[in-house]
């Protein structure tokens, strides 16, 4: 299929939404009226499974907040000062300097955030590096704020690390930012302190900044620990986005920050301040009773809580490889560390009748009723993406059926 | 690792993003706020701005709390919400606004956004095809224009014509439309000046538009919270003359801005707006955008199904006293005249007369000042388009309305220029 044409109703000439193409994927199994229970591997999103489901400390807390009848108002458009101040202090654990409320400004979910970082470095001429595979609304925020995307690739060979090289080589005078997502998404790998850090210097010596979108942090559980970008934010300045939705498992809650991690102060400016400032002005932000319930949910919720959440995402990332490795033309290159997604490569050769990513999921969906999100969404084309946060006998379910579509459209070997 | 002047960073100091000089109500405010003198003993007034709920009398009803609790209890509306919002909440707003329409809206015509201000961002965004312009009327809700200049989208204004009832002027309307306008804005009931727009001023409005070829974008966010002698009439109710984007929010006649609850519904029985590709530009902007929390989305159909009428009728009877005190007390105050009593929202416009005072110099001075020697916050109105004229929120406790025009008096008297 050529590039701007439709493939199964995708039009792969635009930027794919992930929701649009799971929503195409979803209607293609009503119409053939499965009669196989739905398994989506594809949402980052394991609030619908029961053995997710976030703490009863954050939930009561917003229910106490929204009882207290305080919170029905407007709350300042960067955020109620209890939750700058409690969001600053919880990052600042794991950070060498102590960040001010002041460098902390409430969002609508990450999402917000991300529009947010663009909106601020967008100027005329100006490009901006993103991962690639990466998320989505990188690219469509920075469509609309017409900044130039340049790529810059994860290396599958190498844990997934960051293409520093083509950092040199792409980063111009009018290059704004390198975004880098960590732990990762889609690829699920978590980035050591040296990758880190040498990141960090590569942008410095480019004169960029850093987005570090780290709304998977502390999902770590593999070798490496989390370490936030932030800890480099004397070398480099660093815009830390981040939100409740994922550690907390409430992506429906919509709260998210977006954080100044610049103890040179270069964010604190009083004119860059006020720009911030001004376009939250304009932004709609998260309800104020959700607000006034994050210092308690920061401070009050359990290590227990967290502990479970990780043994529950490792388990699960441990029936996915080994599962994996029993399906040929399937490959993992990294066993995931974090997150809740994988990358895992198609070997279209060893399939009869499948043209590429799109036509695989596509076909998958409509026979065997599981979703999972074609790496063209993510930029990684014949590239799947799997997600793992789900409850582990549907994994174990839609594992065994992909490996049962994979067989069905085997071709078949020469025997000799 | 401090940075030398000579260190220049590609992303230093610059971006098209910068509303400078736009005033914001809000930054008006912040600096009025600022000269209030803080060794004044007496509380502070907030006369300024249009958020009641820390007021007792202005609370909302607990049908609408226990629905939030319940959602969020259930556990259910975890997940991120769809895209244009959760079937259930668009179903319920749909069936919520067509009780006042001749025709039935689909729950597909209703997108669920943060707040009605989400509502104009995604309007705006959809409606912002390069060369275009919108028709804004003065006074305005200030927002329009921020966002408006934030994405390069022109604005033009038309008159509202406070000696009849800030009834839009159709002959500017008419003056300023090119074939590149796109849209006209109402806002009705009005923000700032609380009208409430006639049957009879809408039809012409819409007829007007539809001769123009224009849409029309109503922005009712405080829809039904009228006390005057003219009901709400949805502009949606003329959507087979021209089409029509209605904004909307639980915000105002809930009494609950903080929980970010709007609506952008295409009220357009013709199908017009659907065939011109616009409703796919805002499915595209709310891709790319947040959304109001789904334990919240969760919770609109009970609140919208179960709130009594007893809960509406309070708060507007509530509205319609404080109203009239205001129109009352206004009229005792030399220098401020208030054209037309108001009829709905929360706010009144009220010129100020330069010349019965010694030394105010113009809207922003008089604020400046009463806020310093009384305590009391007022918007100037330049904020909304109208220099020299002041916006007043009557939406507040009525012992602090009373007291606060008490306060305004006697700074007239102290400023009252001699005869």
């Amino acid at each position: 299929m050529e590039n701007g044409t439709l493939n199964h109703g995708v039009d792969t000439g635009s930027t794919i939404t992930i929701k649009g193409i799971l929503s195409l994927l979803m209607q293609n199994i009503e119409e053939q009226t499965s009669k196989k229970r739905v398994i989506s591997l594809g949402m980052g999103d394991p609030s619908a499974y029961s053995c997710f489901h976030t703490t009863h400390v954050a939930q009561e807390a917003v229910v106490d907040a929204l009882q207290s009848d305080k919170f029905n108002g407007y709350a300042p458009t960067v955020g109620l000062p209890q939750t700058r101040r409690a969001i600053a202090e919880y990052l600042s654990r794991d950070l060498p300097y102590k960040l001010s409320s002041d460098d902390v400004f409430i969002t609508s979910g990450c999402t917000q955030a991300i529009d947010v970082s663009l909106a601020m470095l967008a100027h005329p001429g100006a490009n901006i590096l993103l991962p690639r595979p990466g998320f989505p609304i990188y690219e469509l925020c920075a469509g609309f704020r017409h900044l130039e995307v340049r790529y810059i690739d994860l290396l599958p060979d190498k844990g997934w690390e960051v293409d520093l090289d083509a950092v040199d080589v792409l980063a111009d005078q009018n290059t704004v930012a390198l975004v880098v997502i960590n732990p990762g998404n889609p690829c699920g790998n978590v980035y050591s302190f040296e990758h880190l850090k040498k990141i960090a210097e590569t942008a410095k010596k480019n004169k960029i900044l850093i987005i570090a979108d780290e709304v998977y942090g502390h999902l770590a559980f593999g070798k490496n620990p989390f370490v936030p970008m932030g800890v480099f934010g004397s070398e480099v300045p660093v815009l830390t986005l981040g939100s409740l939705s994922k550690r907390w498992i409430v992506p429906g809650w919509r709260l998210g920050w977006f954080v100044t991690s610049d103890p040179s102060g270069m964010y604190r400016e009083p004119k860059t301040v006020e720009r911030i400032k001004k376009y939250f002005d304009i932004l709609g932000g998260p309800a104020t009773f959700i607000q006034a319930a994050v210092p308690r949910i920061l401070e009050q919720t359990d290590e227990a809580f967290f502990k479970k959440t990780i043994n529950l995402l490792e388990h699960a990332s441990d029936i996915l490889c080994d599962t994996i490795k029993e399906i040929p033309c399937i490959t993992c290159p990294l066993k995931p560390e974090g997150s809740m997604a994988i990358m895992v490569k198609l070997n279209i050769s060893l399939l009869e009748d499948i043209s590429d990513d799109i036509d695989f999921c596509f076909k998958l969906a409509k026979e065997e009723s599981v979703v999972i999100l074609p790496g063209t969404a993510v930029g990684l084309k014949n590239w799947v993406r799997i997600t793992f946060a789900v409850d582990s006998s549907f994994l174990e379910e839609g594992l065994r059926r992909t490996k049962s579509f994979c067989q069905r459209h085997a071709k078949q070997l020469l025997r000799y | 690792m401090e940075e030398n002047g000579e260190k220049r960073w590609n992303f230093w100091g610059m971006g098209k993003l910068n509303p400078q000089s736009k005033t914001s109500v809000r930054g008006l405010l912040m600096k009025i706020w600022g000269s209030v003198n803080k060794d004044d003993p007496r509380p502070l007034l907030p006369l300024g701005h249009g958020d009641p709920s820390p007021f007792p009398c202005f609370r909302t009803t607990p049908v609408a709390e226990d629905a939030v609790v319940d959602s969020l209890r259930s556990a259910k509306f975890n997940s991120y919400p769809p895209t244009s919002g959760l079937q259930p909440a668009r179903s319920a707003i749909a069936d919520y606004l067509s009780r006042d329409l001749p025709y039935t809206l689909s729950p597909d015509d209703v997108f669920l956004t943060i707040g009605c201000i989400q509502a104009i961002e995604i309007t705006l965004r959809a409606l912002a095809r390069p060369g275009a312009n919108i028709l804004l009327p003065r006074p305005c809700f200030p927002f329009y224009d921020s966002y408006a200049s934030s994405i390069n989208l022109e604005v033009r204004y038309f008159d509202l014509n406070p000696e009849k009832g800030w009834e839009v002027d159709i002959e500017s309307v008419e003056a300023l439309t090119d074939e590149n306008t796109v849209a006209m804005v109402i806002i009705n009931p009005g923000n700032p000046c609380g009208s409430v727009y006639t049957h009879r001023h809408l039809k012409e409005i819409a007829e007007t538009a539809r001769k123009l070829g224009i849409l029309v974008v109503t922005d009712e966010v405080y829809h039904h919270l009228t006390f005057g002698p003219n009901p709400f009439v949805p502009m949606g109710v003329f959507g087979s003359i021209v089409p029509v984007i209605t904004l909307g929010s639980i915000s105002k006649r809930w009494l609950v801005p903080g929980w970010r609850l709007g609506w952008l519904v295409i009220s357009d029985p013709n199908g017009i707006l659907r065939k011109s590709g616009i409703v796919e530009c805002i499915t595209d902007c709310l891709n790319m955008t947040s959304d109001p929390p789904t334990f919240i989305q969760g919770a609109v159909p009970q609140i919208l199904e179960k709130t009594g009428e007893d809960f509406f009728s309070k708060t507007i009877d509530i509205l319609r006293e404080v109203a009239h005190i205001c129109y009352e007390k206004i009229q005792e105050i030399p220098c401020i005249t208030c054209p037309n009593k108001p009829e709905g929202s929360m706010f009144v416009m009220a010129k100020l007369n330069l010349s019965l005072l010694e030394d105010i110099n113009d809207d922003t001075d008089f604020c400046l000042k009463l806020a310093k020697e009384e305590s009391v916050v007022v918007l100037p109105g330049v904020a909304v388009g109208m220099k020299n004229w002041l916006r007043i929120t009557f939406a507040v406790e009525p012992s602090v309305l009373e007291d606060g025009f008490g306060r305004m008096k006697a700074f007239y008297e102290r400023h009252a220029k001699k005869q």
